[in-house]
């Protein structure tokens, strides 16, 4: 009997909640951004360099009097780098007035996130949620390079080089460097011998034993993200066997984990963020002044590109006499967007890349990839 | 109040009362739902509610009633989402119909049939190991699971990308899962009140002297381990019809941990606590998740483990039993029931 | 050469799980608890030493942790487990769980997210034979994890409260009876456990310096299969089965076809090893009395 009403007790909070988080009205005066990515757990440093950088982009744009006098209001959401987490983010966003959003920030979570907001139309312009599965053709963008363009780059680049044999350090769990590993694989000339050796999240904490397979490589790929690429480079410090590391753009943050200058090995990557790029200054500047040097990574570069390059093509819809506002819904939004992205509008000014930034109409970005050369080599 | 009181203490009712309040959620939901005044997030989270509570009343078969610990229920489930998820990919390609209910059907059970199997099988090992080794052995197993659908090739299960799977029309999702629950309900409830449930009770009690007692051991405990992660394999399947594609990652032993939290707070034993415990646990995650944004996320977990720490001690420690006994949810609610109850004796 | 490479390898790794699983093991003896908090000592050991790297002083730093972990050890214990002393070992657990989440959250709170990596620690540098090579910190590894299982062994033995350790672990009850303050007994058992866990947080840094809220959760586990391999309870069977498990793992991680399955493997090793001998290799098995 007791059990029972506690149960119905249970049922009428739960409903009782739902039906009062329903009943939150919106009718502010701010067009609503909404942002997923793992502000907690092992990929946190991604998700809020992400975060504290878009929010750094809205701050300037509603300093500078947003969009025609329009506040921009953005609302990060923590998804833990955990795709089950999304749809209740999702729906959250969607109930707080979500008009468009940055879609997520990982691969795994965005792609659930492209499912929902792909039935909705809602429009996304992910930073860095770079698999190619991730972009959809009716409303979602990618400011990063997608992982099989990154792999062929990639593999064109050492095909050039004349190597006999070359190192890969990859990690078999995540789809990111599979991605990108796969593509690299497939790309490259027969006549390379390839050694591998791969990590997983569960033994990412200690890499001897893949210093110890990598050790008499010349040339190491490592299509990996920077935390785990510092702790390698840290680890194979005194192997005189690797003279060169090169890596695509999930290294980019090395700086901030690695005192550089002790690592004798030359590091280049292949990226679209280069922090002392003359284009990156200003950013990086404001950045440091505002969150230190923690979380600044190309993850953030490219989320405050996707503000303003979102920004901007709502400014040029509006000069083409659309109309934009707090009250345009989410699915008008979208088609303004897109018709703009796909009608040709070209964002200057951004941090990442070398110059202008266009989008395919199928979502992939189009533009000008650096190869950084991070350090030469010190021995 | 009295009369409402009396009205369900009617033995019927009492027994029955679970299925009824589930019946009674799913019929207003789901009215709520076709109407379209449902908000997407009540959906999502009746749906996530469903599947909990799957999970944790089909463990609580094996930790409370069989007494065996067993942390690799997410195990079961992520086979049943796998195996189920592809066979409902395949017939949902060749009939393009993304909420067929036959085909969701077809692939709960063929899902779930999987799982069992895999159950069966971990059901081996317990036969022989005891408590806490069977505990790491259950861990194990879940773990190799995911661990192989996701290193197999890519045309199989999606490798780290994931197998896509339909995703059912979530107006009307939730009302079958429910149907799932009052299923799995059924079915453990049946067989706990059965001579069959007195006899796997009785070999939590002991052991010994259930064997003694001409009880066949290893046949109770198979059924147990197979029937538990039949429905651990149903939930898999449901789960892989809410996403739109299932990752090997979702089902590591922490998740597996979650349900094990369901089942222990709710009470050892009580398949209604079960059930209540996984809606509110659930209820709680999913409001912290939304609540706590940007800046304040961090402090979920901080949240969640406070709140996990406190309920178990509240509920458990021995020194704490006068003040238990003091203050409960059951003295609040006699309280509460008496008060209107004087003041209804002058209308009489 | 390369197998040799790679099994030596697996003897450094191996020692730390082993140092990890004697913690472990110990823990469990005496409070009859999976304690999935103590892989987040790890972690709290390791942010630890990076807080007192402002001493410049490795050892220092040690020091410092071991004290940090012996005291957060024993104030979990008495805060989080005690109160359920008497009650069911699964709601120890579930606290225990809560009380690793809420480590880990606490360590990203106030550390931050990205991880730091303290390189004071390294030791760097390798004996070579030839083209065979064996690191510095292998050896270290593996002389630590040895002197810390003899001295072990040897205080369970000969001590008194070793002695009672032992007592208490085989019947609380009657240990009481005979005038053993079994509190006392636990909250020691907790703060050796915790200081090798500092321990074990040093030679992790030593060889690979990464430090972030998660790091102590795989070891953790990891530590809890070698425990289990071992023997629950078995100080030498903890060691056995920690060294077992890290070698495994090299030799896994050392054939590119199998490193994606390294966890896989290392998982079905024990389950196999536990459906030959189900107490684990050096455990004892107990014959139920009716």
């Amino acid at each position: 009997m007791k059990k029972l009403l506690a149960l119905l007790l249970a049922v009428l909070m739960i409903a009782g909640t739902c039906v009062a988080f329903s009943s939150c009205k919106k009718g502010d005066e701010t067009i609503k951004i909404g942002l997923s990515g793992p502000l907690t757990g092992g990929a946190a440093v991604y998700g809020l360099g992400v975060a504290n950088a878009a929010q750094m982009a809205v701050d300037e744009i509603n300093a500078k009097g947003g969009i025609n006098g329009i506040k921009l209001e953005l609302k990060v959401m923590d998804d833990a780098n955990d795709a089950t987490k999304i749809a209740n983010n999702y729906a959250a966003l969607v109930d707080w007035g979500m008009q468009l959003s940055l879609g997520c920030v990982t691969t795994q979570p965005a792609l659930e996130f492209k499912a929902l907001s792909k039935t909705d139309n809602i429009f996304f312009m992910t930073p860095s949620a770079s698999a190619d599965a991730v972009r959809a053709e009716s409303n979602g963008y990618q400011m990063c390079f997608a992982d099989k363009k990154q792999g062929v780059a990639a593999a064109n680049y050492v095909n050039g080089l004349g190597l006999t044999k070359i190192g890969v350090f990859y990690q078999s769990d995540i789809d990111y460097s599979q991605g990108i590993f796969t593509e690299f694989k497939a790309n490259l000339n027969d006549t390379i011998t390839v050694v591998e050796a791969s990590f997983t999240n569960q033994t990412k904490s200690d890499f001897t034993q893949q210093v110890s397979t990598l050790k008499d490589c010349e040339f190491i790929f490592m299509p990996i993200y920077y935390a785990e690429a510092a702790l390698f480079m840290t680890q194979a410090k005194s192997e005189t066997g690797i003279k060169t590391y090169y890596g695509c753009d999930g290294l980019d943050g090395l700086e901030s984990e690695l005192d550089l200058s002790t690592i004798p090995q030359a590091i280049t990557m292949l990226t679209h963020f280069k922090s002392d790029a003359a284009n990156a200054k200003t950013f990086v500047a404001n950045y440091t002044a505002k969150y230190g040097t923690d979380t600044l990574n190309q993850f953030g570069a490219s989320a405050y590109d996707c503000i303003y390059a979102i920004v901007g093509a709502l400014e040029a819809a509006i000069k083409a006499g659309k109309t934009v506002d707090a009250s345009t819904s989410a699915a008008d939004m979208c088609k303004i967007l897109k018709e703009q992205i796909d009608g040709g509008y070209t964002y200057s000014g951004a941090v990442t890349g070398t110059g202008e930034v266009k989008w395919t109409t199928d979502g992939f970005v189009n533009k000008e990839a650096l190869v950084h050369v991070l350090k030469e080599a010190s021995n | 109040m009295n009369r409402i009181v009396s009205f369900f203490k009617k033995p019927f009712l009492r027994n029955y009362a679970n299925y009824m309040v589930i019946v009674l959620v799913a019929l207003v939901f789901a009215v709520l739902s076709l109407t379209g005044s449902l908000k997407m997030g009540t959906q999502f989270l009746l749906e996530q509610i469903a599947i909990a509570a799957l999970l944790a009343v089909s463990l609580s078969m094996v930790v409370g009633f069989l007494g065996e610990l067993s942390l690799g229920h997410a195990g079961f489930m992520c086979a049943g989402a796998y195996l189920g998820g592809k066979l409902a990919a395949a017939m949902t390609a060749s009939s393009g119909d993304q909420s067929s209910i036959v085909t969701l059907l077809v692939a709960c059970l063929a899902g779930g049939c999987i799982a069992a199997a895999l159950g069966f099988v971990i059901g081996l090992p317990a036969l022989r190991l005891r408590g806490d080794y069977l505990a790491i052995v259950t861990l194990a197993f879940g773990e190799i699971v995911r661990n192989v659908v996701m290193n197999l090739p890519m045309d199989w299960f999606g490798g780290t990308l994931g197998l896509e799977t339909p995703r059912f029309d979530r107006k009307y999702l939730f009302v079958l899962a429910l149907v799932m629950v009052l299923l799995c309900l059924a079915v453990t409830q049946n067989l706990i009140r059965s001579k069959h449930g007195r006899a796997i009770i009785s070999i939590k009690d002991n052991e010994i002297a259930a064997r003694a007692m001409g009880i066949d051991i290893t046949k109770y405990k198979l059924f147990v381990f197979t029937v538990s992660a039949f429905f651990a394999g149903v939930a898999g399947v449901l789960y892989s019809y809410t996403v739109s594609r299932v990752q090997s990652a979702t089902f590591d032993y922490n998740y597996s941990i979650e349900i094990l939290v369901m089942v222990v707070l709710g009470g050892m034993g009580s398949i209604n606590g079960s059930l209540i415990a996984a809606a509110l646990i659930t209820f709680i995650n999913t409001k912290l998740q939304t609540v706590l944004t940007g800046n304040l996320a961090v402090l979920q977990n901080v949240f969640y483990a406070l709140i996990l720490i406190t309920i178990v001690i509240y509920k458990n420690a021995p020194g704490l039993k006068g003040f238990r006994e003091k203050y409960n949810l059951k003295n609040l609610m006699a309280k509460l029931s008496k008060k209107p109850s004087e003041e209804e004796v002058p209308h009489e | 050469m390369e197998f040799l490479s790679a099994l030596l390898n697996g003897f450094s790794s191996g020692g730390t799980y082993a140092i990890i699983a004697i913690g472990y093991t110990m823990v469990y003896g005496i409070a009859k608890m999976l304690n999935f908090a103590h892989g987040d000592i790890i972690m709290v050991g390791g942010y630890a030493m990076f807080v007192a790297l402002v001493f410049n002083q490795p050892l220092v730093a040690l020091a410092f942790a071991i004290l940090a972990c012996m005291l957060l050890g024993i104030t979990v214990e008495r805060l989080a487990y005690k109160p359920l002393r008497g009650a069911s070992s699964l709601a120890v657990l579930i606290t225990a769980i809560g009380v690793s989440s809420l480590l880990q959250s606490l360590a990203q709170i106030i550390f931050g997210a990205a991880p730091k990596m303290p390189t004071q620690f390294m030791i760097n540098g390798a004996i070579t034979l030839g083209t065979f090579r064996i690191n510095y910190s292998t050896l270290v590894t593996l002389a630590v994890t040895v002197v810390i299982m003899t001295a072990l062994t040897v205080f369970v033995k000969y001590t008194k409260t070793g002695r009672a350790m032992v007592a208490v672990s085989e019947d609380r009850g009657a240990a009481q009876l005979m005038g053993i303050n079994t509190n006392r007994i636990i909250a020691i058992t907790f703060a050796i456990g915790s200081a090798l866990a500092a321990v074990a947080a040093y030679l992790m840094l030593m060889k690979a310096p990464t430090l972030s809220s998660t790091l102590g959760a795989m070891p953790g586990i990891k530590a809890f299969t070698a425990a289990v391999i071992g023997g629950i309870g078995s100080i030498p069977g903890a060691m056995l089965g920690g060294v077992l498990l890290g070698v495994i793992e090299s030799l896994a991680l050392s054939v590119p076809q199998l490193a994606p399955f390294t966890d896989a493997i290392e998982f079905a090793v024990l389950i196999v090893i536990l459906l030959v001998k189900p107490a684990g290799l050096l455990g004892k098995a107990r014959r139920e009395k009716v």
